[in-house]
């Protein structure tokens, strides 16, 4: 009796925090959903509404006019093509490196382990901003300017000690007995990591390309420097110059609103598909055992 | 031919020495086991002989093959592990099939060996199962599909039963012995249970910090234990032990006690000894000598009995079946062919019997 009576009033606190909670997601929510929502607005108005007072936030009319014109008329095409080219062969190239990097930190006992694994660590902290110059310095010495080659090597390089770092994680769960097991079934150390350790870490491999995808698309001050002309920037740097308007003085902030929106697009929904592949992953894996 | 030579293995782990020097030698077909006390180094050796470990000095021969530098798949051995690491994302069928793949076997053959060993086992109604849906009996019965499917020189096995209940383990002791008899292949097998290797070994070896204390047949190691290590290790309830010393042709209890000797014991005089007797070579009689019960433990088909003689306990295992109590005292006599005089401080055996 007093048992079911503590249950139903424990339940209903419950459902009290539960709400609460919502509550506050929801604030969460709107607050950084807002500035996407205006810049959406935005990127509806005429050139005249821009600057009305009062302000507005609805446009007048709800058109896609400036997304149509920033598609067919301008090079937006080029440079998201460039992003997904960087982005794909950086997130590529540094899952190729940090993988097998990762197995052996995870399972190789060397002496320089803890050290290395410290100094990636370290790096890991380091701003792209405290690089800059002396990376321009030496990739002009390279002749790696204007290039996507050197910008993806970069990218490669920035991204791969927090990537070793995640993957190490997952392997580190898998029991050292299976590849010992796999060993002794015949399996060279790569065989071990490709037919028993990958498939078994995928979920890690899920995060890994996610982060890398993310990291890759938003980066900014690396292709900034190493990248001037312009049919080769990659749109996280080309919306920042997107000016179509021909006649001089002419207002182009609608515009820039429809480039940043379609720049978010691609980024965005590689996230929702991956995230997706993650929660398969990793139910695959339990039922799997 | 797949005999196992050990010669002056060692082991160490930077300044820690964990196995000083081993040798050993393992005829083809035969059921080795290796068995002592949890951290005395047995899973080191067995990982040795694998490579799944480096070893720090002298040579390991597998067929007649100095294999030291040989990485584990040049061995030809095959390994069941104590968690059976079996591969998770793979069918029983790809778990057991893995090996042949990796060495190009034909699919064909490979299903075909497969069915073969799963039905020696079997698990034939179990082939295309994850291990995730597997009891742990079935896992480790994969887990030795796995190694038989490969038809190697050598089976490995680090404690396989550990992880199952006490009636599973029964049957896969039994289970494993069959596989044996029909195999005939040579086998080490590490466990710490010493029932698991009386029952099924050809030979045990007895380990201890690292140093083979004695190696033999289970029922030699059981009538004659080189040291008083050996002798209370095999054997359950384990081997009474009591020290004192011999005097007047009778062995005197530090407590006082005077007890039988088998024979002439000239030379003991004096010395510091322990008399060793087991629980099962302790009989009711009237000339006997005289303890105490503490506690009678009737398992059906004998009656264990917890007595005191003086500050000693002594386990006695009778046939037939008692009806005293607690406190009661009787008489027992130890069977003159079955005393074992070790010295105390060297523990080794001094009487032959
Ligand atoms: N990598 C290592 N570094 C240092 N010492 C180790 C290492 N691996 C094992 N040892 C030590 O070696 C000794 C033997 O270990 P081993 O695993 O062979 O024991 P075991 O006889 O198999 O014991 P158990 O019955 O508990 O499995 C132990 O004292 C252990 O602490
Ligand atoms: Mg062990």
């Amino acid at each position: 009796m007093t048992h079911a009576n503590v249950e139903i009033g424990s339940a209903g606190g419950r459902r009290l925090a539960n709400t609460g909670l919502y509550a506050i997601y929801a604030v969460a929510v709107l607050f950084t959903l807002f500035p996407i929502l205006a810049v959406v607005m935005l990127s509806m108005k005429q050139p005249s509404e821009v600057f009305s007072w009062p302000p507005t936030f609805l446009p007048a009319t709800l058109n896609l006019d400036t997304y149509i014109y920033v598609l067919t008329e301008t090079t937006i095409g080029r440079m998201l093509w460039n992003s997904v080219f960087l982005t794909a062969c950086s997130t590529a190239g540094c899952i190729a490196i940090s993988a097998p990097a990762a197995y052996a930190f995870s399972r190789l006992k060397f002496r320089a382990q803890k050290p290395l694994l410290l100094i990636l660590l370290v790096y890991q902290m380091i701003s792209s901003m405290v690089i800059a110059l002396p990376l321009y310095r030496y990739f002009e010495a390279l002749g790696l300017l204007d290039s996507h080659m050197g910008v993806i090597l970069v990218y490669i390089t920035v991204e791969i000690p927090f990537t070793v770092w995640l993957l190490k994680g997952f392997f580190d769960a898998i029991p050292p007995s299976l590849d010992e097991a796999a060993r002794i079934d015949g399996a060279s150390r790569l065989q071990v990591l490709r037919i028993v350790i990958l498939p078994l870490a995928k979920p890690g491999l899920a995060a890994a390309l996610i982060f890398n995808v993310i990291a890759g698309w938003s980066q900014f001050i690396i292709p900034f420097i190493l990248i001037q002309r312009a049919e080769m920037l990659p749109i996280s740097i080309g919306v920042l110059n997107f000016a179509p308007g021909q006649t001089e003085g002419e207002i182009t902030i609608p515009y820039l609103a429809a480039a940043s929106i379609i720049a978010m697009l691609p980024a965005l929904t590689m996230f929702v598909l991956l995230q997706r592949y993650i929660v398969q992953a990793l139910t695959g894996g339990a039922v799997k055992g | 031919m797949s005999q196992v030579t050990i010669a002056n293995v060692r082991k160490t782990y930077g300044s820690a020495t964990i196995i000083p020097d081993v040798s050993l030698d393992i005829s083809d077909g035969e059921f080795v086991i290796l068995v002592g006390p949890s951290g005395c180094g047995k899973s080191t050796l067995l990982r040795m002989i694998a490579g799944l470990e480096a070893i720090s000095g002298g040579d390991i021969a597998i067929g007649g093959r100095v294999v030291n530098n040989l990485q584990p798949k040049e061995r030809d051995i095959a390994m069941v592990f104590q968690n059976y690491a079996l591969y998770p994302h793979m069918t029983v069928a790809d778990n057991m099939g893995f090996s042949l793949r990796l060495s190009k076997v034909p699919k064909a053959q490979i299903a075909e060996d497969v069915a073969k060993a799963a039905k020696i086992l079997g698990l034939t109604a179990l082939l295309d199962r994850y291990p995730g849906q597997l009891s742990g009996g079935q896992r480790q019965r994969v887990a030795m599909g796995r190694a038989i499917v490969r038809n190697p020189q050598v089976f490995l096995f680090d404690e396989p039963l550990s992880n199952l209940d006490a009636k599973l383990r029964v049957q896969m002791r039994a289970e494993i012995k069959e596989l044996h008899q029909k195999l005939k292949t040579t086998t080490i097998y590490v466990t710490h249970d010493q029932i698991e290797a009386m029952t099924m070994a050809d030979k045990i070896v007895v380990m201890r910090s690292g140093v083979i204390e004695q190696i033999g047949a289970p029922l030699e190691l059981y009538d004659h234990p080189r040291n008083l290590f050996v002798a209370s290790f095999i054997g359950s309830p384990s081997m009474n032990l009591i020290h004192g010393r011999v005097e007047g042709g009778h062995f005197v209890s530090d407590g006082g006690h005077r007890l039988p000797l088998p024979r002439a014991t000239a030379g003991l005089e004096g010395r510091p000894l322990v008399y060793g007797v087991r629980p099962e070579h302790l009989a009711l009689a009237d000339d006997g000598f005289e303890v105490e019960i503490a506690v009678v433990e009737p398992t059906g088909s004998e009656s264990h009995v917890l007595a005191r003689l003086g500050d000693n306990d002594l386990t006695c295992v009778f046939r037939e079946r008692i009806t005293l109590r607690s406190g009661d005292r009787v008489r027992v006599r130890p069977e003159p062919d079955n005393i074992h005089i070790f010295d105390a401080q060297s523990g080794d055996r001094v009487i032959q019997v």
